[in-house]
């Protein structure tokens, strides 16, 4: 009589343990429903990822438009161009040139330089062996911003994903006579729009970003000029200081 | 019969110089329309009498199929084509977690993602051929580039030993050691803050405010040489005149500086075993005089005087040096100063004092930054 009794325990336990578990994952499958995202969108993000991370090299423009707080808290927009080349996983070189002077970034794979063509002046550093981690390393560190850098993550559709509770493909519209797709993404702080081209490839056209908890400030730009692996000499990205440049120090963000 | 043959044989001769003209070309468009359906490289990669045929002036279409590096691998002429290509994506190829499950991608985590281990292998293999390259041909060496001192804010700030040595380098062509060290004394670069309110928004950086009274206009720091008298700080003397005095210093709480300060002219000095050296002036200390150079200041409506990057109040006995208030505009900088980049904004830092370029009735100026914690 006692054993059964014994043996009846641990089922109660099991019973316990499994419920528990039904518990957990139950739980977790609830905070994915959370997650609104549409598996169209979902898609077109992860064709675009494929073609850009088959990419061996690109050049591309970028129209850019920002807003700003002035003095008195009004919005105020500041343009600029950029042009953008990437070589490779270790090479990158940024000119931007717009409202708020002409700057520009080379990064050979082993030093990054910001040149700035107002001042003359510059700032070498040593720098991670991989384009991406150097534009993590010194975003970080120094508050540098490469434009549409996001783009260009490897996982790109996955980080979009975890960062938005709401991804939706909102159709096909026409930007500049380019067919594109449209997809918004937001969550509490962010909307984000993208247009996808579809002329030939799929590649990025446009985005908007609205910060919604800072009075709607909008970032915007327009892609244009894409060049599929061009092929860039290496010494494209090797920074050559101009005479009379004086190479300064720099003070670390945190 | 006869013009029946003639005819016969012009026929014949029609059909046959119109089939010698036709033919080549239907082969020819054949042999590109066979090369357009099946993809140019690949039917290249196939046939060896077609990619025989083709010139070799276009290697580049083909790089990508393996079969083709393969077989021109053999043949040695661009045996690092294969090993190249997968290496050569810009981002190392597009990841994506093929289940979508987020709780299994709950962190992504940029960093490690992207630095595979295989990836990193590549990489280096990359630089290697690389710099076996440059050995060949000679370049410009970008390698060993001389990089910015970088400046660090946070923890060890206040301690004495960050940024207190300024290399002033090579750029003064006078007849002293130019490889000398100045050094900035941190308790004499004290900023007291302005008693104005300040109007413009402070420029944010790493969890500091910077205010500034006047908006920021950027010009290259050169040093200001005030006459001749003047001697840069670092300067070298192995004598003082006799006119030379040792200063008294008010309001001195740090006990550990018992060093004597000499003055002359507007300089300090300390001494050292060779003889003496000019340093920056120490706050506290009275002087009797100070040169006709010093120029007029405002600083809090009151008349400050502004000599060799120092502040000086008058008073019954002469002049006190005061630490620099926040907001006072100054035309020249002494030498010691580096240019940082703070974010957007090139500062001129002498130890704790950051120095805004600013432009005043067109003139070129300096404004005391105020530095503020968030």
């Amino acid at each position: 009589m006692v054993f059964p009794f014994k043996n009846k325990q641990p089922k109660i336990m099991k019973i316990h343990l499994s419920l528990l578990f039904f518990l957990i994952f139950s739980v977790n499958s609830f905070s994915q429903i959370n997650k609104d995202h549409d598996s169209t969108a979902i898609f077109i993000l992860d064709k675009m990822a494929d073609v850009i991370g088959d990419l061996q090299s690109v050049t591309f423009e970028l129209d850019n438009s920002t807003d700003q707080f002035d003095s008195n808290n009004n919005i105020e927009k500041q343009y600029s161009t950029s042009t953008i080349s990437f070589s490779g996983p270790n090479k990158l070189r940024v000119k931007i040139e717009g409202t708020n002077g002409t700057k520009g970034f080379w990064y050979d794979g082993s030093y990054l330089s910001f040149y700035n063509f107002d001042e003359n002046n510059y700032v070498t550093l040593e720098a991670p062996e991989t384009t991406l981690e150097m534009i993590d390393e010194m975003h970080v560190n120094y508050d540098f911003q490469f434009p549409a850098a996001d783009f260009f993550y490897p996982n790109f559709t996955d980080d979009m994903m975890e960062q938005f509770d709401s991804i939706k493909f909102l159709g096909k519209k026409t930007i500049d006579n380019e067919e594109c797709y449209h997809i918004m993404a937001t969550n509490s702080e962010l909307n984000v729009q993208l247009w996808i081209s579809n002329k030939t490839y799929l590649l990025p056209k446009h985005f908007v970003m609205i910060y919604k908890n800072k009075s709607n400030l909008q970032y915007e730009s327009t892609f244009k000029s894409w060049n599929l692996n061009p092929d860039i000499p290496d010494a494209a990205f090797d920074f050559l200081p101009p005479p009379r440049a004086r190479l300064i120090s720099i003070l670390k963000k945190s | 019969m006869t013009k029946e043959n003639i005819n016969f044989k012009y026929i014949l001769a029609t059909v046959l110089l119109f089939i010698a003209l036709i033919l080549p070309s239907e082969i020819m468009a054949q042999r590109m329309g066979h090369g357009a359906s099946r993809g140019g490289g690949r039917t290249m990669s196939r046939g060896g009498g077609h990619s025989m045929s083709r010139p070799s002036s276009r290697p580049s279409n083909n790089r990508a199929t393996t079969n083709r590096s393969s077989s021109r691998n053999k043949a040695t002429t661009r045996p690092s084509t294969s090993n190249r290509t997968p290496s050569r994506s810009i981002n190392g190829g597009h990841t994506k977690n093929k289940s979508r499950d987020f709780s299994k991608n709950k962190m992504p985590n940029r960093s490690t993602n992207r630095a595979t281990n295989n990836k990193s292998t590549r990489d280096r293999s990359a630089t290697g051929d690389r710099s076996s390259r440059d050995k060949s041909a000679p370049k410009l060496d970008t390698r060993n580039r001389k990089t910015s001192n970088v400046k660090d804010r946070s923890g060890n700030r206040g301690n004495g030993n960050r940024g207190n040595n300024i290399n002033s380098g090579n750029r003064r062509n006078i007849n002293i050691d130019n490889s000398r060290t100045v050094n900035v004394n941190r308790r004499n670069t004290y900023v007291r803050p302005s008693p104005r309110r300040y109007s413009r928004p402070p420029y944010a950086y790493g969890g500091y405010r910077y205010y500034c009274h006047r908006p920021y206009f950027y010009h290259p720091f050169v040093p200001f040489y005030w006459g001749p008298y003047y001697h840069p700080w670092g300067y070298f003397v192995t004598s003082l005149a006799t006119t030379a005095i040792i200063v008294s210093i008010v309001n001195d709480n740090d006990d550990d500086d018992d060093e004597e300060y000499h003055y002359e002219n507007g300089n300090y000095y300390l001494k050292t075993e060779d003889g003496f050296v000019a340093v920056q002036a120490p706050v506290g200390a009275e002087v009797p005089d100070i040169p006709d150079e010093a120029e007029k200041v405002e600083v809090n409506n009151t008349t400050n005087y502004y000599y060799g990057g120092a502040f000086y109040e008058q008073n019954k006995d002469g002049y006190i040096v005061v630490p620099a208030t926040a907001g006072t505009i100054v035309p020249g900088l002494p030498e010691g100063g580096e240019e940082v980049k703070i974010g957007d904004v090139t500062y001129v830092q002498f130890g704790d004092t950051y120095y805004q370029p600013i432009q005043v009735d067109g003139k070129d100026m300096y404004e005391i930054v105020e530095v503020k914690k968030e």
